[in-house]
C-alpha cells in the first residue's frame, strides 16, 4: 500500500500550506518552505524507476480527485485571506503569494493536466474545469493537438528551439498557444457549421468558466482577494507551466513529426518529483499514450535524462547557466539517440543557435544549413 | 482474401492491458478481427496483421475513414479537425487511427486484399532540377540504396538538416520487387512554400535530401477494368504511374486520362502522357482541359474544369469501370460526387486528395 500512501504527500502538503496561510504571518511561508525543502532535498537522490502498483487504480483517483478539489479550495480560501486583510505584513503577503504560486504549480497544474487527458467524464470535466487554475481553459485543445501532434517541431508553440533563452520562449509560447487555439477551434465550428457564438463551441463556454472563477473569487475575497487570486494563477502555474514546457523537449528534434519516439522527450525521474509532478515528469510515457493514468507509466530508464527539475527550473532562469547544461545533454543526445536524418537535423540547428563546435564535422554541416529551406 | 503480416518501423502496437475484455468487431462483408478495449483500432487491426487502409496514422491524411455503424469509441482528438468532412461527421464517418475502441463495433470498411510494402527512411540527393511549363518542377532523385513502391504512391521528402517535409506523389511506374535508386516527382512551384519555394529558386542538384515511404494506397486496383484517370496540376504524377502500371499488367483494357491545368501555358508533363500513349497504341485516351484559357486563343480543346469533361459523351461505360483521381481536395471531391451521380460505384473510386500543408 506503500505506493497509494506516497501521492498522499501532495493533499498534506496542500493542507500544511493552507494552514501556514491560516496562521498567517511568518506561517505563510510555510507551505512554500517545506516545498523548496523537499525538492532541494530530493535533487540529491538517485532516480527512482520503480512500477506503481496498479491493483487499486480507484484508490489513486480519488486521491488526485481530492488533490484537485483541494486546489481550487485553496485558491478561493486565499482570495477570502486577502479579502480579509489577514497578511498584515509585507513579508507575509509576499509569503502567502509566493507559497501559492509554487503549490499552484507543483501540486495543483500537474492533477488538471493528468484529469484532462482521462477518458472517464468525470475526471476529464474535473480537469477541464480545473484549467481556469491556471488561467487558461482554452489549453486543452492546442495541448491535446497541437502539442502531442506536433512535439519537438517548431510548430509546436510549446517547443524550445535550441539557442532559445526562457525569456524569448516565454513570448513565443503565449503568442503562438492563443494563435494556435484560434486557429483550431475556429477550424472546428467551421466545420461544424456554427456562428463563433454558438453555445455548443467549447470555447464559448470556456469564457464562461472562467468569468465564473474571477465572479466567485471577486465574491468571496472582493477585489483585492480576486487581483490576488488571478495574479497567483498567471504568476505561479500558468507561466511556470510554461518553464517546465521550456524544459522537457528542450532542443530536441524528430524526423518522424507527428510520430513520437522516447527519444523526442527529457524525463526527470527523481523520487520526490516524480510524486509530487503527479508522474508527469516521467515524460516519454505520457506521450507515448497520453490516455495513460500516471500510475501506469514506467520510466523511461534508457531515455534521454535531464538534472534534477527543480535545478532545471532555476538554471532556466539564468540563460548562460541553462546554456552550459544543456548544450553539453544536446551534444550527448545527438551521439546517443538521434537517428542520421535526425543528426543532420540536429547539426542544422546547433548552427541556427550559434552552437555550430557541437557539431563533429563543422564544414560539412554548415555546407547543409547554408542551403537547407 | 489474403492477409500479410505488417510491422511498421518506428511503431508500436498499442499496449493490450492484461485485464483488458476484447471488443467484437465486425466489419461488413469482410471476416471479423477482435481488439482489445481501449486500444486504437488502426494500430490493433495493423498489428494483427489485418491489412486495414491506412496512410499517415496520426490523423491527418483520412486514409483510415470507416462508418461506424454501432458501438461506441473515444477519438483522440475531436474528428471536425480532421479530414473527415460535416457530412461524413453526420453519417457516422470516423478515423481509425484516432478511435480508442470502448466496446463491440460493427463497421464499414475495405479492408485490402493486397501486399504492403513498408515504409522505410533512406538517403539521396537531388539529380535532376527542372522547370516545366506552369512553374511545376521535374524533380529526380538518386537514393543511396534501392526503394520499393506501387504505382499511385506517395513519399515525404525532407532536405538534410530541415524540419521542412513534404509529401509528393512518384510518377515513375512500380520499379518491382528489386526496386529502383532513381525516383522522381513533380512539384509544383509555390513562391513563399517553404519546400516548394525552396526548391523552385534555383537549380538544386547535388542537395541532401531524406526520403520516407512509400505511403498511400490509392493505385490498389488490381481488377482488369477501363481506368478513367482524373488529374488536376500535379495530381498527374501518380496518374503517369498508375497508368503505365495498368497498361502493363491489363493489355486488354483501355485508360482515358481527363487532365486539367489552367491555360495552355501550363500544359506540362505532355511528354510523358504521350510516352504513354506509345507504350499502348490506341489505348490510352488523352483529355486535356483548360479551365482560364482566354477565349479566342486558339485553343480547340476542352475548356472549363475537370468535371466539365465527366459525362456519358465520355464514351465510357462508367458503371463498370475504376476511376483514379488525383489533385486538389475541392476538385477530387466534386469528381468523386460527379462520377458517383454518373453511376460509378464509390468503392471504385480511387482518390489521393492534395491538402494544404501551410507553408
Amino acid at each position: 500500500m506503500l505506493d497509494y500512501a506516497k501521492y498522499l504527500l501532495s493533499p498534506v502538503l496542500l493542507a500544511t500550506s493552507a494552514y501556514g496561510l491560516w496562521l498567517g504571518g511568518p506561517h505563510a511561508w510555510l507551505g512554500f518552505g517545506i516545498l523548496i525543502g523537499i525538492l532541494l532535498f530530493d535533487a540529491f537522490l538517485e532516480p527512482d524507476h520503480s512500477v506503481r502498483d496498479t491493483r487499486f487504480p480507484w484508490l489513486y483517483d480519488g486521491i488526485v480527485s481530492v488533490q484537485l478539489i483541494m486546489g481550487f479550495a485553496m485558491i478561493l480560501f486565499y482570495a477570502w485571506l486577502v479579502g480579509q486583510g489577514h497578511f498584515e505584513t509585507t513579508a507575509s503577503k509576499i509569503g502567502g503569494f509566493v507559497t501559492m504560486m509554487f503549490t499552484q504549480f507543483v501540486i495543483v497544474a500537474p492533477v488538471l493536466h493528468e484529469m484532462f487527458h482521462r477518458e472517464n467524464l468525470f475526471h476529464r470535466w474535473l480537469g477541464r474545469i480545473g484549467m481556469v487554475m491556471i488561467f487558461d481553459p482554452w489549453r486543452e485543445i492546442t495541448h491535446v493537438v497541437t502539442h502531442h501532434i506536433h512535439t519537438v517541431t517548431p510548430d509546436d508553440p510549446d517547443y524550445a528551439r535550441r539557442g532559445e533563452n526562457l525569456y524569448r520562449h516565454l513570448a513565443k509560447t503565449f503568442a503562438g498557444q492563443i494563435a494556435e487555439s484560434y486557429h483550431l477551434e475556429r477550424r472546428m465550428w467551421t466545420k461544424r457549421e456554427r456562428a463563433w457564438w454558438d453555445p455548443r463551441n467549447a470555447w464559448v463556454w470556456r469564457v464562461g468558466i472562467l468569468a465564473g472563477f474571477v465572479g466567485l473569487l471577486w465574491l468571496i475575497g472582493g477585489g483585492s482577494g480576486a487581483l490576488a487570486g488571478v495574479g497567483v494563477c498567471l504568476l505561479g502555474p500558468r507561466i511556470l507551466l510554461e518553464i517546465f514546457n521550456y524544459t522537457q523537449h528542450y532542443g530536441l528534434v524528430t524526423a518522424t513529426p507527428g510520430r513520437f519516439e522516447p527519444r523526442h522527450t527529457w524525463n526527470h525521474l527523481t523520487p520526490f518529483v516524480r510524486l509530487l509532478a503527479l508522474e508527469i515528469t516521467n515524460h516519454t510515457g505520457h506521450h507515448e499514450d497520453s490516455y495513460k493514468p500516471f500510475y501506469e507509466l514506467v520510466p523511461d530508464r534508457t531515455g534521454p535524462k535531464q538534472p534534477q527539475f527543480l535545478i532545471c527550473l532555476l538554471l532556466a532562469f539564468v540563460p548562460p547557466l541553462w546554456f552550459m547544461m544543456i548544450r553539453e545533454k544536446l551534444h550527448h543526445w545527438d551521439r546517443h539517440y538521434a537517428t542520421p536524418q535526425e543528426r543532420e537535423i540536429a547539426e542544422a540547428e546547433n548552427i541556427r543557435a550559434g552552437w555550430g563546435d557541437l557539431n563533429e564535422r563543422p564544414s560539412l554541416a554548415q555546407a547543409r544549413f547554408a542551403v537547407a529551406p | 482474401m489474403s492477409v500479410d503480416t505488417l510491422t511498421v518501423p518506428g511503431e508500436t502496437r498499442a499496449p493490450t492491458r492484461e485485464d483488458a475484455r476484447g471488443c467484437r468487431i465486425a466489419v461488413a462483408s469482410e471476416r471479423g478481427f477482435t481488439v482489445g478495449r481501449n486500444e486504437l483500432l488502426l494500430l490493433s487491426a495493423l498489428g494483427q496483421g489485418i491489412n486495414y487502409p491506412h496512410s499517415c496514422r496520426v490523423g491527418t491524411c483520412g486514409r483510415c475513414k470507416t462508418r461506424l455503424v454501432s458501438g461506441r469509441i473515444s477519438p483522440l482528438v475531436d474528428f471536425a479537425l480532421s479530414p473527415l468532412t460535416n457530412r461524413d461527421l453526420k453519417d457516422g464517418y470516423i478515423l481509425a487511427c484516432q478511435a480508442k475502441v470502448r466496446s463491440d463495433l460493427e463497421i464499414e470498411v475495405g479492408l485490402l486484399d493486397h501486399r504492403v510494402t513498408l515504409p522505410r527512411s533512406i538517403v539521396g540527393e537531388i539529380s535532376g532540377w527542372r522547370i516545366l511549363p506552369g512553374g511545376v518542377i521535374d524533380l529526380r532523385l538518386a537514393l543511396e540504396e534501392p526503394l520499393v513502391f506501387e504505382a499511385g504512391q506517395y513519399a515525404a521528402l525532407a532536405v538534410s538538416g530541415s524540419f521542412v517535409r513534404r509529401s509528393f506523389s512518384f510518377y515513375d511506374a512500380a520499379p518491382g520487387s528489386d526496386g529502383t535508386r532513381e525516383v522522381g516527382f513533380l512539384v509544383k512551384h509555390l513562391p513563399g512554400g517553404r519546400f516548394s519555394g525552396w526548391l523552385g529558386r534555383q537549380d538544386r542538384r547535388g542537395v541532401r535530401i531524406w526520403l520516407e515511404g512509400p505511403f498511400g494506397q490509392m493505385g490498389l486496383d488490381d481488377t482488369p477494368r477501363h481506368a478513367l484517370c482524373v488529374a488536376g496540376g500535379t495530381g498527374i504524377a501518380p496518374i503517369l504511374s498508375i497508368a503505365e502500371d495498368r497498361l502493363r499488367r491489363f493489355p486488354a483494357e483501355g485508360i482515358t486520362i481527363v487532365f486539367g491545368v489552367r491555360t495552355r501555358a501550363d500544359l506540362f508533363a505532355l511528354d510523358r502522357l504521350e510516352r504513354l500513349s506509345g507504350l499502348a497504341p490506341g489505348r490510352v485516351r488523352v483529355v486535356p482541359l483548360l479551365s482560364h484559357e482566354p477565349a479566342g486563343s486558339g485553343w480547340d480543346g476542352a475548356r472549363g474544369l475537370v468535371t466539365a469533361a465527366l459525362d456519358r459523351d465520355l464514351g465510357i461505360d462508367l458503371p463498370e469501370a475504376s476511376a483514379f483521381v488525383c489533385g486538389a481536395l475541392p476538385m477530387v471531391e466534386a469528381v468523386e460526387t460527379r462520377l458517383a451521380a454518373l453511376g460509378m460505384p464509390r468503392g471504385r473510386i480511387h482518390a489521393d486528395k492534395f491538402e494544404p500543408s501551410g507553408l
